[in-house]
């Protein structure tokens, strides 16, 4: 196991060629290219802050109040959340069917197999970080500046991608013997959203339904997306007590799935 | 340390061979298991390699030649058994490995060669070598979906000949495209062998594996049937691939005659009288006929004519009657017709015999394109297109043109 992690290591460059690949493959031949990657975030705020303001009319949201009194627009705080979302879901929606669609690789060539999933966990870190970017110059704008808890961003993201990694080494080995798993996973994922307090605040559900609120705390994406709002817009701590409790899932899950995805690789190239 | 690059122990590889496989969980919960056969495709194989020496592998189509490589290139692993291995491995079983068709030829450069163990590094600095000899260097930021089939080929080539690797395994695949792909490929090999790298070659073309590998190892139902020197081994493996050529056309229908003579073996000789199936091109070739006859027999004649295997162009025909050349049979003996510069250039060939009397009225006995010999291109020769050698020479004279 060790020697696969240092085998996953010494493919970096082939690892950085293939998410290169996937990001360059997905935006030729259009007009914008790379530039897709900000402009699809900046119509997509737009698109909620017209919805959330004027259609919907959901009343500024907060899990604590900024400490300058400054109010966040729902359609900010639900696209903060989905960004860190959208990292994760990204990463099991493609990475789950990365073995399987590489087929002719892996019985052509001999690589590290687990760079398969990893470059797709690595393709959406790079979407997320586009979003992010947009994120914060809206949030600068509208909301106000942000505070030194910012710093710890970089921390959440990891977590949320070793995470994220710990699945789709599980799912995408599992996909390779029961294709099934591809059609399930689309319709989990939707119930995992809003499983996650993405598109609400867990204040809402208040002390009226307090079960409800202890079950949602146990999904490992509450502790990242809370604290994510937290720190980039909310100017606050982050939730240490459920962040911790989210990274001992990612490293449960990064071993798990990455025991799972190595005990089985050998049958890769004869079945895919 | 010892000086081995690679070695199998004890290498067992099984297939299943299902005859449906169920993929959804529908199938799975409905058919309680799967039916397969298990097929041993590799049974024990011991191999040593040392550093520095080229290794052939022969076999018939599915004796586990490419099992084997794949299983030394860890993309398929053993069910019993290990390999091991010294230094950095690139396998070459196959062209293009990874191009993506919507990235330049530039991108696909650098994504097939990590593909093929190779760093960023290490491309760089053949970059320009890979460019030159595909070739297409204005064509190198251009999507390789829009490249020719031959565009592409001689740029998937020249990526897999830059690999640089302590030990490199090779399928037939450098084997196909044109007389320069496998000039280039030699060159490489030779290069390597100079440079003391190990070299694992898988091949049907038995003059390569005899002109490249020191040693080859011969694979017959996923077992060693024999390992040496190449040359040995190639020799044994082709007797009996003859042997079995000759036993398939005893029944075969390609023959007619009145049977009053009978030709009752034929061989095809090298210069030095030994039994060959492969020729190069200038070299000596005999055919030898034994026959044997009704006593009454005189006056007969022979006829020879060679076909391309491939095409079934009719490349010559010649008659002993015509050469006045006066055969009289009458009991038993051999014929004997030799090229003394075989005049053909690389291919498979099929040759026609016959024995007839001395009016073609009637034909004693006759093969119908029933035995076949190959050829390939010798080294020593230049490099020419087509079917035959024709001597030749060129003359150049250039005058500055007036104004």
């Amino acid at each position: 196991m060790r020697r696969a992690v240092g085998e996953v290591f010494a493919a970096r460059e082939l690892t950085a060629n293939l998410v290169r690949r996937d990001l360059k493959v997905r935006h030729r031949g259009s007009l914008l290219g790379m530039l897709w990657s900000l402009t699809t975030p900046v119509l997509v705020v737009c698109l909620y802050y017209v919805v959330f303001r004027y259609i919907l009319r959901v009343a500024p949201a907060a899990d604590v109040a900024r400490p300058d009194g400054n109010d966040v627009p729902f359609a900010i705080y639900f696209f903060a959340g989905l960004t860190l979302w959208n990292l994760f879901s990204n990463s099991l929606l493609t990475g789950a069917g990365s073995v399987t669609g590489a087929g002719y690789l892996l019985r052509k060539v001999y690589f590290p197999r687990a760079i398969l999933p990893l470059s797709a966990v690595l393709a959406a870190l790079v979407t997320f970080v586009f979003e992010f970017v947009v994120l914060l110059m809206v949030s600068l704008a509208i909301v106000g500046p942000p505070s030194p808890h910012l710093l710890w961003v970089p921390v959440i993201v990891v977590q949320v991608a070793v995470l994220a990694y710990g699945f789709t080494l599980l799912l995408s080995a599992v996909t390779v013997f029961l294709r099934d798993v591809a059609h399930f996973i689309g319709v989990f994922m939707q119930f995992w959203f809003w499983g996650t307090p993405v598109i609400y605040s867990l204040q809402w559900i208040g002390n009226d339904h307090p079960g409800v609120v202890r079950v949602l705390k146990l999904n490992p994406l509450t502790g990242p997306v809370v604290s994510f709002r937290n720190v980039v817009l909310l100017n606050h701590a982050p939730n240490f007590k459920l962040l911790a409790y989210s990274a001992v899932w990612a490293v449960v899950m990064a071993v798990v799935g990455g025991w799972i995805f190595h005990r089985w690789q050998r049958l890769f190239s004869e079945i895919v | 340390m010892t000086d081995i690059a690679l070695s199998c122990s004890g290498v067992w590889k099984s297939y299943r061979i299902y005859h449906h496989r169920s993929h959804s969980l529908k199938e799975k919960v409905l058919t309680r298991r799967n039916a397969y056969e298990v097929f041993w495709a590799l049974k024990g194989i011991d191999l040593e390699v040392p550093a520095g020496t080229t290794l052939g592998i022969i076999g018939h189509n599915g004796s586990g030649k490419s099992t084997l490589l794949k299983t030394v290139a860890r993309i398929l692993s053993p069910n019993r058994g290990h390999v091991e291995l010294k230094g950095t491995l690139s396998s070459l079983l196959e062209l293009g490995i990874g191009f993506h068709p919507e990235l330049t030829g530039r991108e696909n450069v650098y994504l097939g060669g990590s593909l093929l163990g190779q760093s960023r590094r290490q491309v760089d600095t053949r970059y320009d070598e890979i460019v030159d000899f595909a070739g297409i260097e204005q064509f190198m930021d251009m999507p390789v979906k829009n490249y020719s089939s031959g565009m592409y080929a001689r740029l998937a080539f020249a990526v897999a000949v830059s690999v640089d690797p302590d030990v490199l395994l090779i399928d037939e695949v450098l084997s196909v495209g044109d007389e320069r792909f496998q000039i280039k490929c030699y060159e490489r090999i030779s290069e390597f062998r100079a440079q003391g790298k190990t070299i694992v070659l898988v091949s049907h073309s038995l003059d390569a594996i005899r002109a490249l590998c020191g040693s080859a190892v011969w694979l017959e139902n996923g077992e060693i049937r024999e390992e040496g020197a190449s040359a040995e081994v190639v020799g044994s493996y082709l007797r009996e691939a003859h042997g079995a050529v000759e036993r398939q056309l005893e029944s075969s229908a390609h023959r007619l005659g009145s049977g009053q003579a009978e030709i009752l073996d034929v061989a095809f000789l090298n210069a030095a009288g030994k039994e060959e199936a492969t020729f190069r091109t200038g070299e000596p070739m005999t055919i030898r006929m034994r026959y044997r006859s009704a006593p009454e027999v005189n006056d007969a004649s022979c006829g020879v004519a060679v076909y391309r295997a491939d095409t079934g162009d009719y490349v010559f025909g010649q008659n002993s009657k015509a050469a006045g050349v006066d055969i009289s049979l009458g009991g038993m003996g051999t014929i004997e017709f030799t090229l003394p510069d075989l005049p053909l250039l690389q291919g498979r060939y099929e040759v026609s015999l016959s024995l007839h009397d001395n009016n073609m009225t009637t034909i004693f006995d006759r093969f119908d394109r029933a035995h076949s010999f190959s050829v390939y291109h010798n080294p020593e020769m230049p490099i020419e297109a087509g079917s035959v050698h024709v001597a030749s020479s060129w003359k150049t004279s250039t005058s500055p043109v007036g104004v």
